[in-house]
């Protein structure tokens, strides 16, 4: 028992430094976040019970039933279009090529860069009457060429792409770890059997990667459900209401309207859609393994 | 055959470095156009089409930063909070890591999923009880505040802790036989072990708290205080916004980051390497 | 055993957190032993505003014993910050600007500000001098600001342009038809060295708010029919290229100042804050567009010249401030005729509109120097762009999106008109 205890508190000891801090600075606002979605508080005003009055109104308020559509669509666009991109990246960047280290740390600068210098650039790339983009479709006979952020149909794929660009270097780069991590003597046994390039990703660079796929999985579903800088700098929300997330109206919420209790209350919605988003990945996964 | 083959590998050789080349164009594009629209007048950056290659060069703009805005002052304070706080984040988080990873104690797995939960929650939401609670600690208008908020979080524990396990238990058992102390085996075996592990973080939490603006911007108000990313938003006033500045310190205040990123590049895909694979 | 420590744990860091949060906010005395008092006055844009400085230096010399000290909040995001800041009590400010009618609105409700009756009554203040602004900013007979600028829309128009197409320059007393005329027949050339007529800005009151002019209707009452004749012109105007594309200057974030600067429209209707940022860019060689003049805004039929749209930015008091005493007299300072005659000397445009600073302005180095564009600051009438309503912040955003539905082509503008009626009234009735 002695010993036992012995043994926690140096555990505790090791935990505390962080813990206390993240206790008090991060942890305590979370919890009292989660109190105030069954009060209700505009910040100055004595704090009020509300109950489930703020869950209710979820369900008359339209913009919260369109943020929560657009979420996720964002997110089923976003999440699988980077694992894609960063892989295929991550592999072309690991062949033994010239300047290699020249061109990760290039594809890792749209992650650093301040956002407001590259949002701007992106809304001029895709600028729908002069961009560089759509002059090229123009040249190659496509008519009607897409009205890109400014088109309600058309503005969330904008966003989408923008986000996979965005964040492409920074998931590269842990693919990139991955694979580094692969047993070479695998590919050095394929090659010994002839297949070719192909087979040799099917069947070996995919699976190795397991892990790694999952853990940018979950990350990048977590952001892109947290999504609200890129999209302030992109569209604002718009057109109309066609790229408007939930963060961004539990932004209004909060700061426009100045009700805290509700913006917390949708908030816990999408801290539960998360949540059950990353279990649901997490049991996938053991299945897998 | 063999020359197939070798016809195979040239055209893919091609089709990579084209592939390489869309890449580097698109994303060098922005770094580009911010250089160029560095060195213009506010009325010339929107302009279409682009003019890559200015005129005349208004290399004004590069002087005009240093004193329209304190940036001086500004840099000197982002990078005192980002030394401090990159340093406590480092030290804390793989100090608490070493505990989830290698060492068995009640609540291990209880106190490690409230970690991770937090991670979920866009800090928006709890940015006002946050706030509230650092003024009565009468944190607010002090870099310390800065601080507190972002040396402790829950990302660094996790992707130290993804490291460590990574780590050969055998490794701590041998030492812990030798009677080597806990604190020991941290300091003398995990530390110099896990240095790609540190760099990631490094460059991770260097970016973060470098390009933070919402935080500085509701806890910093007195001009003495404030941090680039404000002085970068100062160049947006309200009724103008004067591009060319905020470009010019956008370039400006790159340089650093990028350093950081070079120097630490090596050990940093290595680092990511361990965390990821045990995911 | 676990559990019951996993809860005390939690129970732990909620009281130590509720601890924090009850906690009364520390109280900082300000007045030192030597009898100065300082004043935290919240701003915006210190540095790039020229009317602070001499605003504070005249009032610290007419009172020895003052300290004016600004705290500036940045503009973007300015009345969250100001929210922020003055959250559940925090004496940490004193006088605080107020940008918006939705963000008074706000500050009002949640009783941040202190209500300025008693100071009007004891120091006999004349209301009527804001010419009804102060009207329009009263709650429940309560009022909680006072206004020291009052902005109005009027027209930019490049006086070149006009001379190289031999027209006369656009008058005082302009219908929109004869605005929309105007427009059409200064529209010009093509591709770069394209002449547009007209220039509205991405904002919904550039376009949205000509309806209001008639006096009849506001944007609060959920009903926005009468604003289909505004739109549909301007929509004309944009699908016949006498107007930039909506999409294109929101996507490109172009800013109306580098298009006019650019000699590439005749007229640009904004507000009267652009007059002091076109005087200083032409000095500064970044404007062209050197030969420049002003005309009142356009109004509808029957309506007088001189009605036009105004913003004004108001100060109060902050409820929690422990000087309020003091606060107040800054407040009337700043507010007053004295502070008028300071804020016009820089060239903008203060509440208080009389003769004489009309005249200040007019003979700032730099404005046109014609009689016409000295008469265009003479003020009719304003409605305020956005008036005091409990929801205004909600209806806003409504407005916003589908303005932008509307203006992008997204969506028909009956549709669009539709749209805005039905979500606002779903906002009215909550």
């Amino acid at each position: 028992m002695q010993k036992e205890l012995k043994k926690n508190l140096i555990a505790y000891s090791f935990i505390a430094p962080n813990f206390i801090g993240f206790a008090v600075f991060t942890f305590g606002p979370i919890l009292f976040a989660f109190i105030l979605a069954f009060l209700s508080w505009d910040g100055a005003n004595p704090i009020m019970w509300a109950g489930l009055d703020n869950f209710k109104r979820l369900f008359n308020d339209s913009q919260f039933k369109t943020s929560f559509v657009n979420t996720i669509v964002y997110t089923a666009g976003t999440v699988p279009l980077t694992m894609i991109f960063s892989l295929l990246l991550a592999v072309v960047l690991n062949q033994k090529i010239a300047g290699r280290n020249f061109f990760r740390t290039l594809s890792f600068f749209p992650y650093v860069a301040s956002l407001v210098a590259v949002a701007v650039v992106w809304n001029m790339i895709f600028n729908p009457s002069m961009g560089p983009v759509n002059m090229l479709l123009r040249n190659m006979g496509v008519e009607n060429t897409p009205g890109w952020a400014a088109d309600k149909n058309w503005a969330m794929f904008t966003v989408i792409l923008f986000s996979v660009w965005k964040n492409m270097g920074y998931y590269m780069i842990i693919y990139l770890a991955g694979l580094q991590g692969i047993n070479p003597e695998l590919y050095e046994a394929g090659d010994l059997d002839g297949v070719n390039g192909w087979q040799k990703f099917k069947h070996i660079t995919l699976p190795q990667l397991g892990p790694t796929s999952f853990f940018v999985l979950i990350m990048l579903t977590i952001q892109c459900f947290k999504v609200y800088d890129q999209i302030y700098m992109i569209t604002q929300g718009g057109p109309g209401t066609s790229t408007l997330v939930l963060v961004y109206h539990i932004y209004n919420t909060a700061f426009i309207s100045w009700d805290l209790g509700y913006a917390s209350a949708i908030a816990l919605v999408l801290f539960v859609l998360v949540l059950a988003i990353t279990v649901i990945q997490f049991r996938g996964e053991k299945k897998l393994s | 055959m063999n020359q197939l083959t070798h016809k195979n590998a040239a055209v893919t050789r091609i089709a990579l470095y084209l592939f390489l080349f869309a890449t580097v164009v698109i994303t060098v594009l922005p770094f580009a156009w911010m250089l160029s629209a560095s060195l213009k007048l506010d009325k010339d950056v929107f302009t279409f089409p682009v003019r890559w290659i200015p005129e005349e060069p208004r290399w004004q703009n590069y002087e005009d930063i240093w004193t329209k805005i304190p940036l001086g002052r500004f840099i000197f304070n982002t990078a005192k909070i980002t030394v401090i706080v990159t340093f406590l984040q480092l030290v804390t988080s793989s100090f608490a890591a070493y505990a989830f990873a290698k060492l068995d104690f009640k609540f291990k797995n209880q106190l490690f999923l409230g970690y991770i939960a937090t991670i979920a929650m866009p800090w928006q939401v709890y940015m006002v009880p946050q706030f509230i609670m650092m003024r009565n600690f009468n944190l607010t208008n002090t870099h310390m505040s800065m601080i507190c908020l972002q040396a402790f979080t829950a990302f660094g524990v996790f992707l130290m802790r993804q490291f460590y396990m990574s780590v050969p238990d055998e490794l701590c058992e041998a030492a812990r036989m030798d009677g080597m102390s806990e604190y020991r085996i941290w300091s003398g075996i995990m530390l110099p072990l896990s240095k790609p592990a540190l760099s990631t973080l490094t460059i991770f939490t260097f970016v973060a708290t470098w390009n933070d603006f919402l935080g500085p911007m509701i806890y910093l108000t007195r001009t003495e205080l404030k941090t680039i990313q404000i002085g970068l938003r100062m160049f947006i006033t309200q009724y103008s916004s004067e591009y060319g500045l905020i470009m010019a310190a956008s370039v400006v205040v790159l340089i650093p980051v990028i350093i950081v990123f070079l120097s630490l590049q090596k050990f940093f895909v290595q680092g990511i390497a361990s965390a990821g694979l045990k995911g | 055993m676990r559990k019951t420590l996993m809860t005390l744990s939690i129970i732990t860091i909620l009281l130590l957190n509720s601890v924090a949060f009850a906690a009364a906010s520390g109280s900082q005395e300000k007045t030192g032993g030597d009898g100065v008092t300082t004043l935290k006055w919240a701003l915006w844009d210190f540095d790039a505003t020229t009317y602070y400085e001499p605003l504070i230096s005249a009032y610290e010399a007419k009172n020895p014993n003052v300290k004016i000290e600004p705290v500036d909040l940045g503009s973007t995001d300015y009345m969250t910050m100001l929210s922020m800041q003055l959250m559940a009590g925090d004496s940490s400010l004193d006088v605080v600007t107020i940008k918006d009618m939705p963000g008074y609105n706000n500050l009002v409700k949640s009783k941040r500000l202190l209500s300025l009756n008693d100071y009007v009554a004891s120091k006999s203040v004349d209301t009527a001098q804001y010419g009804g602004i102060a009207e329009q900013i009263t709650v429940d007979s309560d009022l909680y600001a006072l206004p020291f600028r009052s902005d109005f829309w009027l027209v930019y128009y490049n006086k070149d342009l006009f001379d190289a197409a031999g027209l006369d320059y656009p008058n005082n007393d302009m219908t929109m038809a004869e605005y929309d005329a105007i427009a059409r027949k200064m529209t010009s050339g093509s591709g770069a060295s394209k002449v547009y007529g007209a220039h509205y800005h991405t904002w919904r009151s550039a376009v949205q708010l000509f309806g209001i002019l008639e006096g009849k209707q506001t944007i609060l009452e959920g009903d926005y029919d009468f604003l289909k004749p505004y739109y549909q012109m301007i929509l004309d105007e944009q699908a016949d290229g006498i107007v930039q594309d909506y999409a294109t200057l929101k996507t490109s974030s172009t800013h109306y100042s580098g298009v006019f600067y650019n000699n590439s429209i005749a007229m640009m209707n904004m507000g009267s804050w652009f007059i002091s940022t076109q005087i200083a860019k032409v000095e500064s060689g970044e404007s062209k567009a050197t030969n420049w003049g002003l005309a009142k805004y356009p109004h509808p039929e029957g309506v007088h010249e001189g009605t036009t749209l105004g913003t004004i930015t108001t100060l109060g008091v902050s409820a929690f401030s422990k000087q309020q005493e003091a606060a107040l007299d800054f407040l009337g300072f700043v507010t007053g005729p004295e502070g008028a005659a300071i804020i016009a000397e820089t060239g903008t445009i203060p509440a208080i509109q009389t003769d004489e600073v009309v005249e200040i302005i007019s003979s700032t180095p730099g404005f046109p120097s014609d009689d016409a564009s000295k008469e265009a600051l003479k003020v009719y009438q304003t409605y305020l762009e956005m008036p005091l309503h409990e929801k205004a912040g909600e209806i806003e955003v409504v407005l916003n999106q589908n303005h932008d539905m509307i203006m992008t082509n997204n969506i028909s503008l009956d549709a669009g008109i539709a749209q805005m009626n039905k979500e606002v009234k779903e906002i009215l009735g909550r």
